[in-house]
This record gives C-alpha cells, sequence and structure tokens, in this order.
C-alpha cells in the first residue's frame, strides 16, 4: 500500500484536540516541516507531548495551537528560555503537564506495553513526582518493602517525527540510527506520521534490513520534505541553525517585531522550500550541512 | 566581575576545570547534559592528563569522542567527532544510567541548596511562577541513579545558593543524613565547585562544608554570597589548588581552543 502523502494530507490528519508526541531532543532532529504545517492549518487544542525540546513547542503555543505540553524540558539550551512556552506557562494561559526525562519515557514505555505502569527509582526524593501523584505514582514493594515510582501509561494518538529514509510502504531508516526517544512515542502512539529527506526504492530496504528502524505496520503516513528538520538538526546530514534560533529569539522579544517575523521567516511561506528560501536558501543550507549529506 | 585572578596565569574558568578533572580517574564513567561547557571540558581534560581510560559519553550519546573543539551546544552532534558509538538513549544510556553503569554526572541549576538538591525548574511558586524555568529535564531521574553527582555554579551568590530552594528537581542528599540511603538511591553530591570556593559535604549530616578557597576568596567573601550557612573545616582551609602548567596548556590549545567554557559565564557576555 502506498503510505506516500503530501504535508498538507499528512497534517489533515491531526484533528483539533488530538494529543500529539514530537520526535527529536532540544535543538536535534523534530519534525519542524510537520510543525509548521500544524501551524497552517490552525490546529487547536492540540495537547503536545515532546520529552525535551525547544523550538517545535515553542512554535505551536506562539501560534495558539496548544492547549497541554507534557514535557521534561523545554528551552533553547545556552541560547536561553523558549519565549512563548515560558510566558504561556507563566500566564497560565497553556497547561504544563510536567514530569522528568525518564518519567516521561517510562509512562510512554507503559503504555507501548500495554502495561499499567513501569517502576523506576528515577525522581524519589524529588518534588517532580509529587507534581501528578496519581500519575507518577509513590509505591513500595509489596514484598521488600522497597520505594519506587509507578509510571502509569501515556498513550498518544498521533507520533510525528523526522527520519532520513523510507519506502512507499513505510518502512523507515533512521541514517545512522536512532538516537532519540523517538522509538518510545511511536510505539506508544496510535497512528504515527514520518517525514522523511527522501523516500528511496523499497529494494534498499531489502538490501540492508538490519538498517531499518521501523517496519510498515508501526507507520501510517509517509512524507518527503527535504531539510525537513530544520531549524534543528538532522544528524549527521545536517546541524541546526544557530542563526534562526537566535532571530526568533530577538523577533519573540519585541512584540512589535514579531508578527513580520512570524509571516516572513515563519507560517507564512506556503512550502517547507518557501519557507527554507524565506531563511538565507542556499547560504542557509551550506552553513548547516555537514560533509556526511 | 571579571574572571581573572590578581597575579596569577589562569582564569577562575579554567581553576573550576582543573579542579573537577582532578576528581575523575579511570574508573569514571561519565555523560553531559545541556549548557555543562565546564564538566565538558573537564573530562576531556581528565582523559588527556591522568584518566586516558575515562569514559565520557558526549550529551549523553557519543561514547569516546574526542572533538577537536567544543561546539556551540554541549547536547548536539557539534561534539561528537571521533566517537565509537552513537548510543540509543531509551535502549543504551537509561538502561546504563539505571544500572549505574554510567556512575558520573555533574548538574548545575537556577538554585542549589545546602543539601546539593537542585531547582531548575520555576522561580517562586509552581502555580504561580516567577520565573519559569527550561524544567529538570533528566535531573529528577539522574540524581537518583548516579552515584558519584558533582555540582557546579559560575555564579555563586545567593540567589543561586539560597537558604531553600523552590522546587526540588533534582535530587542532592535529600533531606540530609542518611535520606537518600533510606530511599535505596546509591551515593550522592561529592562536591560543588563554584566561582568562588570548593564544598564538599559533611560524611554525616551532608550539609555543604567549605573545603578550599580560590585566590584571593575568604570565608566571609562566600558565606556573604551563600544564602545559607556553610560548614567550616576543622582544619585551616587552604586555597584551592592551582592548575599546573601543563593542564593550562592542554585546556587551552587541545580540549577548548575556542573558550566555549566562558559561555557559562553570563558576567561576560553582558559586559562584553
Amino acid at each position: 500500500m502506498d503510505k506516500v502523502i503530501t504535508i498538507e494530507e499528512a497534517a489533515a490528519l491531526v484533528p483539533d484536540g488530538t494529543t500529539i508526541a514530537l520526535g527529536g531532543l532540544s535543538m536535534n532532529a523534530s519534525p519542524m516541516a510537520m510543525v509548521r504545517e500544524l501551524i497552517r492549518q490552525q490546529k487547536k487544542d492540540l495537547t503536545v507531548v515532546a520529552i525535551v525540546n525547544g523550538m517545535a513547542v515553542d512554535w505551536l503555543i506562539a501560534a495558539g495551537c496548544v492547549r497541554k505540553v507534557i514535557s521534561g524540558l523545554v528551552s533553547f539550551e545556552g541560547m536561553g528560555l523558549a519565549p512563548y512556552f515560558r510566558r504561556a506557562v507563566e500566564s497560565g494561559e497553556v497547561e504544563f503537564e510536567e514530569y522528568s526525562e525518564y518519567l516521561l519515557i517510562a509512562r510512554l514505555k507503559a503504555a507501548a506495553s500495554n502495561l499499567p505502569f513501569i517502576p523506576t527509582r528515577a525522581g524519589l526524593g524529588t518534588d517532580v513526582i509529587g507534581l501528578h501523584p496519581e500519575k507518577t505514582r509513590l509505591e513500595k514493594d509489596p514484598v521488600t518493602g522497597e520505594a519506587y515510582v509507578a509510571c502509569t501509561a501515556l498513550p498518544v494518538d498521533v507520533a510525528l517525527v523526522h527520519a532520513h529514509a523510507a519506502d512507499k510502504d513505510g518502512n523507515v531508516r533512521v541514517d545512522p540510527k536512532l538516537v532519540w526517544m523517538d522509538n518510545e512515542i511511536v510505539n506508544a502512539a496510535g497512528k504515527t506520521i514520518v517525514t522523511v529527506e527522501r523516500i528511496v526504492p523499497h529494494s534498499s530496504f531489502v538490501a540492508e534490513p538490519h538498517r531499518t528502524t521501523w517496519p510498515r505496520f508501526m507507520v501510517d503516513a509517509v512524507t518527503e520534505v527535504p531539510w525537513g528538520a530544520y531549524p534543528t538538526s538532522c544528524f549527521p546530514e545536517y546541524t541546526h541553525d544557530t542563526a534562526f534560533y537566535a532571530a526568533y529569539s530577538k523577533a519573540a522579544a519585541d512584540p512589535s517585531q514579531f508578527p513580520e517575523f512570524w509571516a516572513k521567516r515563519l507560517a507564512g511561506p506556503a512550502t517547507h522550500d518557501a519557507f527554507l528560501q524565506s531563511n538565507g536558501g542556499v547560504d542557509t543550507i551550506t552553513r548547516i550541512k555537514r560533509a556526511t549529506r | 566581575m571579571s574572571i581573572g585572578i590578581a597575579g596569577a596565569d589562569y582564569t577562575i574558568d579554567e581553576l573550576m576545570v582543573v579542579t573537577l578533572a582532578r576528581q575523575f580517574d579511570n574508573s569514571t564513567r561519565a555523560f553531559n547534559g545541556a549548557v555543562s561547557f565546564i564538566p565538558v571540558c573537564a573530562y576531556l581534560l581528565a582523559r588527556k592528563t591522568h584518566a586516558p581510560g575515562l569514559v565520557w559519553a558526549a550529551s549523553s550519546i557519543a561514547i569516546d569522542a574526542d572533538p577537536a573543539q567544543i561546539g556551540e551546544s554541549t547536547l548536539s552532534d557539534s561534539i561528537w567527532d571521533g566517537a565509537v558509538m552513537l548510543s540509543n538513549s531509551p535502549f543504551d544510556f537509561w538502561a546504563w544510567a539505571q544500572g549505574a553503569r554510567y556512575n558520573t554526572f555533574a548538574f548545575r541549576g537556577a538554585q542549589i541548596d545546602r543539601f546539593g538538591n537542585v531547582n531548575n525548574t520555576v522561580i517562586g511558586s509552581y502555580d504561580a511562577p516567577k520565573v519559569r524555568l527550561p524544567g529538570g529535564g533528566g535531573m529528577a531521574d539522574l540524581g537518583c541513579m548516579i552515584p558519584r553527582i558533582y555540582l557546579w555554579s559560575t555564579t555563586h551568590n545567593p540567589r543561586v545558593f539560597p537558604a531553600k530552594i523552590d522546587f526540588r528537581s533534582g535530587m542532592g542528599w535529600g533531606d540530609g543524613g542518611a535520606h537518600r540511603q533510606e530511599l535505596g538511591l546509591p551515593g550522592g553530591p561529592q562536591l560543588c565547585v563554584t566561582d568562588l570556593c570548593v564544598m564538599d559535604f559533611h560524611p554525616v549530616s551532608k550539609a555543604m562544608r567549605l573545603k578550599s578557597l580560590h585566590p584571593g576568596i575568604s570565608v566571609e567573601d562566600v558565606q556573604q554570597a551563600t544564602g545559607f550557612e556553610v560548614l567550616l573545616p576543622e582544619d585551616p582551609i587552604p586555597v584551592t589548588d592551582a592548575p599546573t602548567a601543563d593542564e593550562l596548556k592542554i585546556l587551552r590549545e587541545e580540549v577548548d581552543p575556542t573558550s566555549m567554557r566562558l559561555r557559562e559565564f553570563p558576567q561576560l557576555s553582558k559586559s562584553a
């Protein structure tokens, strides 16, 4: 079955109110082209699961798409706090359901394994497990008496991830291999939509089956978007664009500047190509490209 | 404030890196999180000097990475060159962290309390915060899993070291004493290295205790810059051991030739 669709069609598979999970980690490998398309389609009331994230969550909040964020960390690392995330959580406009990184991974693992919870020592003694005591339950092993945290299942409606290659059937390869937490969200999600740098022949998967990350039955739709993680990275092919992070942070700090930035450089361009063009085009690509592409 | 030290041929950032590096040895199996230039420099320096067998997973991902220089993000591919393995987060990393295969982690926070607990979640109340910080990330997890925890701060002042932190995002010695042990958690914070001094933890109470003072810094300076009472050792407090010429050369030329570690000193970028 041909699972290749356009990015517009892919984003249309995400209704308002959906719980989506975003792949990537911090400035690495988020499905940014898909996020931009969700914004262009003016999605509402999304619950966004993003284990460790920054720009994707900030965009969705700036666009008014988000009701709730479920995460362990949202920032631009050394480049500062994520501005719209920070403001929206401080003002209470967006609900933040906060966990630590591993507590969230364990909750997704529980969902993926169809288990009520996964136990861990993570979070013991901290204030984090007390934030949602019914979701991360402090319990004692009935036999040994040892304390643990029971991380209850967190099911996700749609996982959105970015990868290097797929075939038409929806077999997907993260190349050279998966280094993020994308597997947890794909396994916990009812539906998975993958944007890829390139569609490759099916024979390429048969030739190297040991390099396949997800088989077709785990993937519902595939969309080809070269540079689709921009401005985050897609290792080993390109790195994140520091200049974009800086320009975005600067624009977000000035409400009079931001609408123009948003229209010109972010949500306005109709295609991902046009979006790249409005952010420096070839010059930018030359700057972020790694030797391995 | 500057990072210079009167009469010395090294700077505070270099002293902090070298002090941390000397804590590590061939049994150290470490990794790093975001904005962790000081510990990243320290792991690399230790590996290039006295601890060639030290394990460091760059960004918690790239094992045995040997970057020619440190990039602008300690959580990105800019520091992965030379790695023997790019490990996978849920399957490899978290299994090795929970199994204490990794044994060393350094963290800092917006606030650190006297038991080495760390806050990177909110300033003010949780429900109506003054500042919504990025979140603890893996702090709450790793503080519970890793036996040798190191803390650092490039801005030792009462805001960073308050009497009480607003939120416990990362577990240090908890409420002090045997709290960690009672919870079944291994080890605990070993040392806290700041721009003013080095502190360890009292063996019984687990409260922070002054260990050495950086050149030109007095006990009073430290006490004034700290929102809780720092314990004093019985013996006279030494000056923090200076870096050797060799350590400085390797740090400056091989580990971090572009001085990315200075990104952790906000006082510099503001004056620049």
